[in-house]
């Protein structure tokens, strides 16, 4: 080999790149997707102009996310077809919606479903419906190729997230104990997916305290397994431990199968999922439509939205529930309701950065961020040879009240993100600049509903999910259960879908 | 002046062991056996500092002007000693010549040092303080070099430049002995400015000391490099020695044309043969064209689809007239349509079946690479098998990397179809193995084309037969989700190199 020259072949041409990047590259993008501007106009209650026309339809569902599509595909499916579902945005999904450039399709924000245990009857029936379930196999282009995970810290990579280097033997005593202690909750049973079909009132103690007090009762102290557990907390709630309760932390590390091959997961992460379900129930969707009023009528209950007035027997109100209070006069504001914000931003990339050796994978975490680190869209791609790709970059704004970081999302310009996210990945990412093209962030003030102390418990929610069919609207929204994940939303969305079939005339 | 005059015994003995090193590094590296090497240059070394201790005694007057010399002397040939004898290994068949020449005009100068500083201070000093001061600083010297020289200097400047270092050394030395022994000195102005004007050539040369190594290296180093390019997908280099050329993607060896027809008939012979009309093919990989070129042997094919990812790679091996002398001008031939795309993708949009499919794709290094090696992938390609159709899958080395083929025997089997192994001998890669694939049974072709080097009728069975070292070995199939191969694959090389 001719190592003199061709290291000076490398460094010439590394002087070269370096020459031509001084410029530095053009970041171009925006926010996108807002629309807490249509949400103001409900909260500051804003007066909208009378109807104009009236249409007579049997079930109109009230929300385009995932709880509404489900209680769609269920009503398609067995046949039932007066029905019309009003969805706020321009494009269905809610938090499985998804964009697309040159590059790639890619999230926009749930960007994976876990292999459904056994009691997620209703998720086994959908992926069967969509190929992904086949003759008891689990279509292998849609589980997370390897690598999955990777986490960045002291310095170097490792596999998966939970640390598993420069622990000491303390630490390694705390994760062990703690896997312990949940493997008993695991094996409880009471802790499942749907979250309704094991909750038990032993249990209620749990929801009582925080999942960081939780934690302290039992003598964790290890920086790591925090890290860990927070991570996992804000991941999934849009919150830290000590904002989660204690319920909803152990429910995390023990509603799952110790062993899974998955999680099942696309391009454009749930919007995959989204878009199947448009195929088959989208001509019963309407998009940018939003509902201002909801009032009991002769005919059963009234939907206005724009100029027109929907003359239902029965609403399936899957939009998040903090909204109905706004909506249908008379209905108390919800207490025990808090939503956490947040805000992601997909990232086009003209090539990949220097990743310090490591190879690509599908989700990159950094220890000690305040960010959630990034999903790579092209990861789910057969090709071997990728060049340009789409990231989606998470952050849950965890720290403070929801309501300061909502405040925060309004306050700060696109360029304050911008910045904040590259300075983030530049931790590791060295020459990121001079890689990323266009930085899109949307920003969601009540991004998801958080399992906060005292929440899954709750006798406000309770009402909420006994879906009394004499109420004329019966609620679908995953907030119900109090977490936010994809099947929650599926599951009050086909239940309450199958109690609007029971009892609507002519279901 | 006495620790000033025994820090110099110090640093001229440094020098002197330095350059003995530097003599027998090198002969090692270069030559090969170390023991030898070292043994013979010290011994020649030690001879020649006798000699020139012998010889000191014919030196008589001006004895600093004398030793100001030597010290120069010693500077320049010393200096430039590790340099000279790289390009002579490089360019010149007296590597051998020059470096006993060299080990024993350097013996014999630093011979000289120890006796005429002796007598240049033996007026100042009782006789046995001379003796036991001068010894023990240069004995202290000695052990100063031998460690400095493995720890920092070849490491951190490597031989080219500890050389020059330890020569400017011996001009400061010399420079500095035209002030230290003035007084028995008439022309040390004259002597100064040869100082400098050493000095001046071997800093010169410690700047520049890069390009003589690179100049050494490129001709001491393997073959020629006739063609090396960084394509947007890989960095292809071909070598050529005499008549074997040989072909390097991402440093991994990927034919020797010596042998690569053993390869090649192996890889596709077995299989095609056994095929009873093949009308179409399609080989996934091998943008050389050297599998195109053994398929071309059967004249009742009618086409053959060579997919590969590397336009560069397919460009270079339809015109370069080398690779198009190996590949019989394969992909000129009117029967090949080359398409350069990723085979995956490229398998799930086209819908095209074909009676035998050649996947010859790079060893599993990487997880995207592995990604072709999957339950998924030989799914996919299965699709595009014809009624009578079989594939042949390159499958790493059974023998050095057990793990890894029997690993890719049970994806294929995994994804539903029979398999067949076998493994030929080809020298320049070792034991290599192939996975014959397929929705039915194989049987053993009764003719082959006629003209082949290496495979043949009643070679063909003992090919299937594992010995007892490449057995089967239970492993996992390799899923896009588990990717077990890529870490199969790097354990077993792991266990090879350590």
């Amino acid at each position: 080999m001719k190592v003199g020259r061709r290291g000076f072949l490398r460094s010439a041409s590394a002087a070269l790149v370096g020459l031509s990047l001084k410029g530095g590259r053009p970041i171009e993008g925006s926010y996108v997707n807002d629309n807490f501007q249509i949400g103001h106009l409900l909260r500051d209650r804003a007066s909208f102009p009378a109807p104009k026309r009236k249409e007579k339809i049997s079930v109109v569902i009230v929300g385009g996310g995932i709880a509404g599509l489900s209680a769609a595909w269920r009503m398609q499916k067995r046949g039932f077809r007066d029905f019309v579902l009003l969805e706020m945005n321009a494009q269905a999904g809610g938090n499985a919606r998804w964009g697309e450039n040159e590059i790639t399709a890619y999230p926009w924000a749930a960007h994976y479903v876990p292999v459904p245990g056994p009691k997620a009857v209703y998720v086994r029936e959908l992926f069967e419906d969509l190929g992904v379930l086949r003759d008891g196999r689990w279509n292998e282009r849609y589980l997370c190729f390897a690598p999955q995970e990777r986490l960045f810290l002291f310095g170097r990579w490792q596999d998966g997230i939970e640390p598993a280097v420069g622990l000491r033997q303390r630490d390694r005593d705390q994760f062990q104990r703690v896997e312990d202690l949940l493997a008993k909750y695991r094996a409880s049973g009471r802790f499942t997916i749907p979250l309704e079909l094991g909750r038990s009132e032993k249990d209620v103690e749990l929801d009582r305290i925080s999942f960081a007090e939780w934690l302290g009762r039992h003598g964790f102290d290890s920086r790591l397994l925090l890290w860990y557990m927070n991570y996992a907390c804000r991941d999934d709630y849009g919150a830290l431990a000590g904002a989660t309760s204690a319920w909803a932390g152990i429910h995390y590390f023990s509603s799952r199968p110790e062993e899974e091959k998955g999680p099942l997961t696309w391009p454009e992460g749930n919007g995959w999922i989204t878009r199947r379900l448009l195929e088959r129930v989208g001509e019963h969707v309407r998009t940018g439509q939003m509902v201002h009023r909801i009032a009991p009528s002769a005919r059963g209950v009234a939907v206005i939205a724009g100029d027109t007035e929907y003359q239902a027997e029965f609403v399936i109100f899957a939009a998040p529930s903090f909204l109905a209070p706004y909506l249908m006069e008379g209905f108390p504001h919800l207490q025990d309701f808090v939503y956490s914000p947040w805000l992601t931003a997909n990232l086009t990339l003209e090539r990949l950065p220097d990743s310090r050796g490591a190879e690509p994978t599908w989700d990159t975490v950094f220890l000690d961020s305040p960010t959630l680190g990034y999903v790579d869209a092209t990861h789910q791609s057969v090709r071997t040879h990728i060049d340009r790709t789409v990231w989606t970059f998470y952050w849950a704004l965890a720290d403070g009240e929801p309501a300061d970081g909502r405040h925060l999302l309004l306050a700060k310009d696109w360029d304050y993100w911008k910045e904040a996210i590259l300075h983030d990945l530049e931790r590791v990412h060295s020459d990121i600049r001079q890689c990323v093209s266009r930085i899109d962030v949307m920003r969601m003030g009540h991004a998801m509903i958080r399992p906060a102390v005292g929440s899954i418990f709750s006798d406000e929610r309770r009402r909420l999910i006994r879906r009394d069919p004499r109420s004329r609207v019966l609620f679908a929204n995953s907030d119900l259960s109090g977490i936010s994940i994809f099947e929650e939303a599926q599951y009050h969305g086909v239940e309450a879908a199958q109690m609007v079939l029971r009892s609507v005339s002519g279901g | 002046m006495g620790i000033l005059l025994f820090i110099s015994v110090l640093l001229v003995a440094a020098c002197g062991l330095i350059y003995e090193l530097v003599a027998g590094t090198l002969a090692s590296y270069l030559l090969g056996d170390s023991v030898l090497q070292f043994s013979t240059v010290i011994g020649t070394y030690l001879f020649a500092m006798g000699l020139g201790s012998a010889l000191s005694r014919y030196l008589v007057r001006g004895l600093v002007f004398q030793f100001v010399w030597i010290e120069l002397m010693l500077g320049v040939i010393g200096g430039f000693s590790s340099a000279a004898l790289m390009l002579a290994f490089a360019y010149t068949q007296g590597f051998g010549l020059l470096l006993y020449a060299l080990v024993i005009v350097m013996g014999v100068l630093v011979g000289l040092e120890i006796p005429l500083l002796m007598r240049i201070v033996r007026g100042r000093y009782q006789f046995r303080d001379v003796i036991a001061h001068v010894l023990t600083f240069d004995y202290l010297g000695a052990l100063g070099a031998s460690l400095l020289f493995p720890i920092l200097l070849v490491p951190r400047l490597g031989l080219v430049r500890s050389a020059m270092l330890f020569g400017l050394v011996n001009v400061a030395v010399a420079l500095w002995s035209t002030y230290l022994f003035g007084d028995q000195l008439v022309r040390a102005r004259g002597l100064r400015i040869a100082c400098l004007a050493v000095f001046c050539v071997l800093s010169a040369g410690m700047v520049n000391a890069k390009l003589i190594t690179a100049a050494a290296e490129d001709n001491i180093y393997a073959d020629d490099i006739i063609f090396a390019r960084d394509t947007k997908y890989q960095h292809i280099v071909l070598t050529r020695f005499k008549d074997d050329l040989r072909l390097f993607l991402n440093s991994h060896l990927q034919f020797s044309s010596r042998d690569e027809y053993r390869y090649h008939e192996s890889l596709v012979h077995p299989g095609l043969s056994a095929i009873p009309a093949p009308r179409r093919v399609l080989v996934l990989g091998g943008g050389d064209g050297l599998a195109v070129r053994e398929i071309l042997k059967y004249p009742q094919i009618a086409s053959i689809t060579l997919v590969d990812l590397d336009p560069e790679m397919t460009r270079i091996f339809s015109t370069n007239p080398m690779l198009t002398a190996l590949n019989h001008d394969s992909l000129r031939s009117p029967k090949v349509h080359v398409i350069n795309a990723d085979a995956f993708p490229w398998l799930d949009s086209n819908t095209d079946s074909f009676d035998f499919i050649v996947v010859d794709f790079p060893d599993p290094t990487s997880y995207s690479l592995g990604k072709l090696y999957t339950t998924a992938f030989y799914r996919a390609a299965a699709r595009h098998l014809s009624a009578q159709g079989m594939m042949v899958v390159q499958s790493t080395s059974p023998m050095f990397a057990r793990d890894s083929f029997w690993c890719i025997v049970a994806t294929l089997k995994q994804a539903g179809l029979h398999t067949y192994p076998y493994h030929v001998y080809v020298p320049s890669f070792g034991e290599w193995g192939f996975v014959l694939a397929g929705l039915h049974d194989y049987e053993l072709p009764a003719s082959l084309p006629a003209g082949l080097r290496f495979v043949s009728v009643a070679g063909l069975p003992p090919l299937f037969q594992f010995p007892p070292d490449m057995e089967p070995m239970p492993m996992p199939p390799n899923r896009l989700n588990t990717q077990v191969l890529v870490r199969a694959y790097e354990n077993d090389w792991k266990d090879i190199s350590h």
